[in-house]
């Protein structure tokens, strides 16, 4: 009896050491060569030690056709389970590129689809490692189908668990959608993704085209923002990973993690009332605000190279996580064109989601003119900026460091778009448009029939932005609760967030909202 | 009082002996003791005092544990850095409380969100 239980136990053993083994040492060499580690060795990067608990581990597919019945590999290419990750449990699933080249078959998708289930009956985070090649060709329709399994759970995760997509590796065809319906993707190294390769591209339009130039993480988290953040090697993508959950509650009903926190909430930073140049064309970078008010060694910036005239980010403020947006003076003078207004949107919409309160910082001269952005849709960009914020029901403050123009105020977190509380440095200049354009339609004639039209201009100009052009007027009707010392920016927000903190609001009930597209 | 006698006798003897073999024993304790002792150091009668900054080179150079100053600053660095990325991925000893956790949320927070995720439900149903 004892001799048999030895030889089921002997039995099992070997079909998980085969399992750990993946496509087998020597693909497991050849994925070394590459530069990158195997599946199961990058969750054992990403999970605290001895926490990962793997499930499916001994699936294999059932396909004969294609000489694939002499291709069986236990976990078919895939390794699911749950772990920890800074003691946070989380949901996992890493694609094996040793087994078929990860390629996306129907026992994969079985296997998330799985995972995925659990991570959103459990409300924990779920992060997904991509290593794939693309849909299995040999499985035919059935790993087309397989995509639909796990898009729909993707989307029925959107909004209530955190989930992260890693891509380290190619990501093409069909399985790009995957990572980009969920709520942050990171690539690391030499990663890439595209819905059509090179070779089809030059097949189809002519045009030649390598796969980094093509879809490398330069592309995406510069040009074509659909990554969120890049990493030079995987193991620094990892870190990225656990740095960016720090920030994330498990899901949508719970708070995010507050560390203790060692930058003391008081602290006022003299610097900051020296940041804002006399000369108000001169530019300045916001991230030295950021950094100067929010916890030391706190900011973690999203998509920072794509659309740089806006800054989005987490930070954190008295140990607790915060999403931080604002205009960037230093780029485009901090204009909103139809790719800042997409960055901002989104990242004001996932912050309402997982709970994290929202600070503003305003400095904006407007909306980008131009032909290209009106015929691009400029309108109805921004308009999904104004639809987020008038949405989001967590705590919201904003704060006027220098220009705030026309629409670009009021869609930039103004006090009427239900937001908490408006604070304004003294600097601020609070108006309908600029003092030339605005004398200009005001005075025109008045100016036509002066002697000097040159003088009478200048002199208007300067009599309106002396009336215009600062935070009082704003403050006298109420658009601004409070005009503050840029150095008591930080002891004002922790105050005021400690008050907020236990916000809520709650929208008119409806299916879902149809936000601008 | 012969059996007095005997008695004092007796008594003097057993604590003589107990207070013989006690000196006997401090003795061999003093003698443990100094052959113990830590060798003394022999200090050159003419040498001069050393330089401040070569004392206080020497004190840098070596710590109580006997460690390279170098080996001392690597952990301290080492040491400080594990602590800031632990603290960036907001490990448990960082924490204030559990991630997510609802433990410390009032009854106000609680309740708000469950209304805010309620889903909608038509007239009469």
């Amino acid at each position: 009896m004892e001799a048999k239980t030895n030889d089921h136990l002997q039995t099992l053993r070997e079909m998980r050491s085969r399992a750990v083994l993946g496509g087998g040492r020597k693909r497991i060499e050849q994925q070394h060569a590459r530069g990158k580690f195997t599946a199961r060795e990058r969750l054992a990067l990403l999970l605290d030690e001895g926490t990962f608990q793997e499930f499916g581990a001994l699936a294999t597919h059932q396909v004969n056709e294609f000489g694939l019945d002499r291709q069986r590999y236990p976990g078919d290419g895939i390794v699911t389970g749950f772990g920890k990750v800074s003691g946070r449990r989380v949901a996992v699933f890493a694609q094996d590129f040793t087994v078929l080249g990860g390629s996306f078959s129907e026992v994969q998708a079985q296997k998330i689809s799985r995972i995925q289930d659990l991570a959103i009956e459990s409300g924990i985070p779920i992060i997904g490692l991509n290593d794939s090649g693309g849909a299995r060709i040999q499985e035919g329709v059935r790993s087309l189908a397989a995509y639909g399994e796990v898009f729909v759970r993707n989307v029925m995760a959107s909004g209530v668990i955190p989930q992260i997509s890693l891509i380290l590796g190619p990501c093409a065809g069909g399985a790009v959608y995957s990572p980009a319906l969920t709520d942050f993707v990171v690539m690391a190294g030499d990663s890439t993704m595209f819905l059509t390769g090179p070779d089809v591209i030059k097949a189809v339009t002519g045009e030649q085209v390598t796969a980094q130039t093509l879809g490398g993480a330069d592309v995406h988290t510069g040009r074509s923002g659909v990554a969120h953040l890049a990493a030079p090697t995987e193991l620094a993508g990892l870190a990225l990973v656990k740095r960016l959950l720090s920030y994330l509650p498990q899901n949508n009903n719970e708070d995010p993690p507050q560390i203790r926190p060692e930058d003391p909430p008081g602290r006022m930073d003299d610097a900051l009332n020296a940041l804002i140049p006399n000369d108000e064309n001169q530019p300045y970078d916001m991230r030295d605000a950021i950094t100067a008010i929010f916890d030391a060694d706190g900011f973690l910036e999203i998509q920072p190279a794509f659309a740089a005239n806006a800054v989005v980010g987490f930070v954190r403020l008295d140990g607790y996580p915060i999403g931080v947006v604002a205009n960037q003076p230093a780029f485009m003078s901090g204009a909103l064109n139809i790719d800042a207004s997409d960055k901002i949107a989104r990242f004001i919409r996932t912050c309402d989601a997982y709970n994290l309160p929202i600070v503003t910082f305003v400095d904006c001269p407007g909306f980008l003119p131009g032909v290209d952005q009106e015929y691009a849709g400029v309108i109805r960009h921004g308009a999904k900026i104004i639809y987020a914020y008038c949405e989001a029901t967590v705590p919201k403050i904003s704060i006027v460091t220098r220009k705030a123009m026309g629409g670009a105020y009021v869609a930039m977190s103004s006090k009427q778009m239900r937001t908490d509380l408006a604070f304004a440095w003294p600097t601020a200049q609070i108006a309908v448009m600029g003092a030339e354009p605005a004398v200009r339609l005001l005075y025109r004639d008045e100016v036509a029939g002066a002697s000097d039209p040159a003088a009478r201009t200048r002199e208007l100009v300067a009599e309106y932005r002396e009336k215009f052009f600062n935070p009082y007027r704003a403050a006298d009707v109420g658009q601004i609760d409070e005009v503050i010392e840029p150095r008591e920016t930080r002891p004002r927000l922790v105050r005021a967030l400690e008050v907020l903190r236990t916000k809520v609001q709650q929208n008119p009930p409806k299916k879902h909202g149809l936000s601008p597209t | 009082m012969e059996n007095l006698a005997w008695g004092l006798q007796m008594t003097v003897l057993g604590m003589g002996l107990v207070f013989a073999l006690l000196a006997l024993l401090w003795g061999l304790l003093r003698l443990v003791l100094w052959l113990d002792r830590p060798a003394a150091e022999t200090v050159p009668a003419e040498t001069a005092p050393p330089e401040p900054a070569a004392a206080a080179a020497a004190t840098a150079g070596t710590g109580d544990a006997g460690m390279d100053a170098e080996l001392v600053a690597a952990i301290l660095v080492a040491t400080m850095t594990h602590r800031a990325v632990r603290r960036r991925e907001a490990a448990p000893v960082m924490r204030s409380y559990w991630p997510g956790s609802l433990l410390y949320a009032s009854r106000w927070v609680g309740a708000g969100r469950s209304r805010q995720h309620r889903a909608w439900l038509g007239r009469g149903r």
